[in-house]
């Protein structure tokens, strides 16, 4: 059967089991058992045990309950007041206000964390229900945090640099150095849009929130982010000083977020046993998808498509910027149905010879994915940051993603930005071997 | 049938939520060895098999919570019986999907078993042992929507969209 009618059947397929409201990790594993159905394939129970195996025994992966279960401790203590307490006086007359302590948060947050849906799932326990409190709006609230959930994939440490690191045979060091400025970019493109569309509304989303604050009072308010920064210190400095892989960081911070919840006095036997069972549905939930979506990459894998999609491109004899253009496109599109670390891992055998060949940058190109990346974490049907975030509040998926909509533009000129002044990845690794 | 229910979905909690605790001090163990000088020999493949028993173990409670994420757009337009039939269509592909899920899931740790397979590790761990969680777990996630699809077949609510309904009304 030709390759693009078995696209077509698949893509129907798909929107019809999601529509109709079928498990998403269930219709991933559905689609790929119908895909290897289409191609004749013999094995597909074998393929899907392996799979499922391979799919969640990586240690990398383990960082992801364990950041997880931190924030579901933090969520129980006293922090997430503290933090608002800490930052919402300095934020207390620019425009957005506490709108920006998602953006800020999850920027601090994302230099513990190598995954964005962690970043997203750990300050949005803190965050979301606060900001629903002060009577901010849902949207913006929704959509800041779904943004900017997305710098845990940029700012290092970072698991999917990582893994295109390896694969393009590109230095992680100087991947993670590259990192650095276009997630500054990215936290200050966010902050633009919401002070801009704060202003735009006459204010009117935060005007709940009008509590002043004096000098004094912003300094002992500075006081409260002590405990939280002495956290993030240990599991920070723990990494970037090489003592521990970010898994044991992680767990490193588990142990810690217990230590401060005792010091704090919020430490209860039912807190802990709630913070293990909050940690293992949204770890169980994910992992079902991530079992679902390892099949679906390995059966897209057999079927050949993302292989003949990028042939595709390739054939069309492009320049460099044209097939910027085209590749951001194609991830995009990619990104909307596959995972992230996925998308990387299939498409970099095929994409990176042509991407030499055009004389772009590897380390450019590394940074340029994962923004490409993070702009498909927030589209459905398979955004990761959108499943998380459904997750924490109850929205309907598609109100999150149309929430997200203005951060996903707000990530689409970062990498405009980044296109026509590539010195903003380049500088810092290049300080480096100088 | 209640209270076995309720032990059937604790247990399923349980496992999951002692797996990711075990795996949490096992790698905090390794850290605290290492400073000593001391290394535990596959800790690192060891935490990658406590994950997939802390996520497969879980499946089933995570199921009748209500936290699998589906897209409900369609769902929560509709209204009794068009409601109940597009339910019972999601319930009987859930039920097929993750009854072939714990099929084969459990016909690799049974090839592990059978093939006498060791895990490639520093420590030499026979493959099917680490791979039971995996069998197991899947089994609980289609005996949970089997669950939920008697309940739906005698009229009554299913687990999981009590559950959903709650979160939803919580908004």
């Amino acid at each position: 059967m030709d390759i693009t009618v078995i696209g077509l059947i698949l893509v129907v397929c798909m929107l019809l089991m999601l529509t109709s409201g079928i498990w998403v990790a269930l219709t991933l594993t559905g689609i790929s058992i119908i895909g290897l159905q289409l191609i004749g394939n013999d094995s597909i129970g074998l393929l899907l045990g392996t799979s499922s195996w391979s799919a969640v025994t990586g240690w990398s992966l383990t960082a992801l309950p364990l950041f997880i279960w931190m924030g579901e401790i933090l969520f129980r203590t006293r922090l997430s007041q503290d933090l608002f307490e800490g930052l919402s006086p300095m934020l207390s007359r620019f425009p957005g206000k506490l709108l920006h302590v998602n953006i800020l948060s999850c920027g601090i947050f994302a230099a513990v964390s190598g995954s964005s849906a962690a970043t997203a799932a750990t300050i949005g326990r803190m965050t979301l229900p606060e900001l629903s409190r002060r009577g901010y709006n849902d949207t913006m609230a929704i959509g800041t945090l779904a943004g900017s959930g997305t710098l845990g994939l940029l700012i290092p440490p970072s698991i999917i640099l990582i893994v295109y690191g390896v694969s393009a045979e590109v230095s992680i060091a100087r991947l993670f150095l590259a990192g650095v400025m276009p997630g500054l970019v990215l936290i200050l493109l966010f902050m633009a849009f919401t002070a801009g569309w704060t202003l735009m509304q006459g204010r009117k989303g935060e005007v709940a929130d009008n509590v002043q604050y004096s000098t004094k009072e912003k300094l002992q308010a500075l006081k409260k982010l002590i405990p939280i920064v002495l956290l993030i210190g240990g599991v920070l400095g723990s990494i970037y000083q090489g003592i521990a892989t970010p898994t044991e960081a992680a767990a490193f911070g588990v142990a810690g977020s217990l230590l401060l919840s005792a010091m704090l006095g919020s430490f209860t036997l039912r807190g802990f046993i709630d913070s293990v069972a909050g940690a293992v549905k949204n770890s169980c939930m994910l992992g079902l998808i991530l079992v679902g979506a390892h099949f679906l990459t390995l059966a897209m894998g057999f079927i050949g498509i993302p292989n003949a999609l990028a042939t595709w491109i390739a054939d069309l004899g492009l320049s460099p910027i044209e097939l910027i253009i085209y590749l951001t496109v194609f991830f995009v599109i990619m990104g909307c149905f596959l995972d992230g670390i996925s998308v990387i891992v299939l498409t970099t055998s095929v994409v990176l010879p042509m991407v030499t060949q055009a004389n772009i940058d590897l380390l450019w190109f590394g940074i340029f994915l994962v923004l490409v990346v993070e702009m498909s974490q927030i589209t459905p049907p398979v955004g990761f940051n959108l499943f998380v975030i459904q997750a924490l509040t109850g929205k309907n998926i598609l109100y999150v993603a149309k929430a997200a909509l203005p951060f996903f533009f707000m990530i689409a000129i970062a990498i405009v930005l980044i296109t026509m002044y590539p010195e903003i990845v380049l500088y810092l690794p290049t300080m480096m071997t100088s | 049938m209640q209270t076995l229910k309720h032990y059937f979905y604790l247990a399923s909690a349980v496992l999951s939520g002692t797996s990711l605790v075990v795996m949490t001090l096992l790698i905090l163990a390794q850290i605290a060895a290492r400073m000593f000088g001391v290394i535990i020999p596959s800790s690192e493949d060891f935490a990658g098999w406590l994950l997939s028993a802390t996520i497969f173990f879980g499946l089933a409670y995570t199921f009748n919570t209500g936290n699998h994420i589906r897209v409900t757009i369609l769902l929560s337009r509709l209204e009794g019986k068009s409601r109940r039939l597009v339910e019972f269509f999601n319930l009987t592909a859930g039920v097929l999907i993750s009854g072939y899920l714990a099929y084969y899931t459990a016909f690799t740790a049974y090839e592990s078993y059978i093939y006498h397979d060791v895990t490639d590790t520093y420590l030499a761990v026979p493959l099917w042992i680490v791979q039971t969680p995996m069998a197991l777990g899947s089994l609980f996630l289609l005996i949970a929507i089997v669950d939920s699809y008697i309940a739906a077949l005698q009229g009554e609510k299913p687990g999981f969209i009590a559950h959903e309904d709650a979160l939803s009304a919580a908004e």
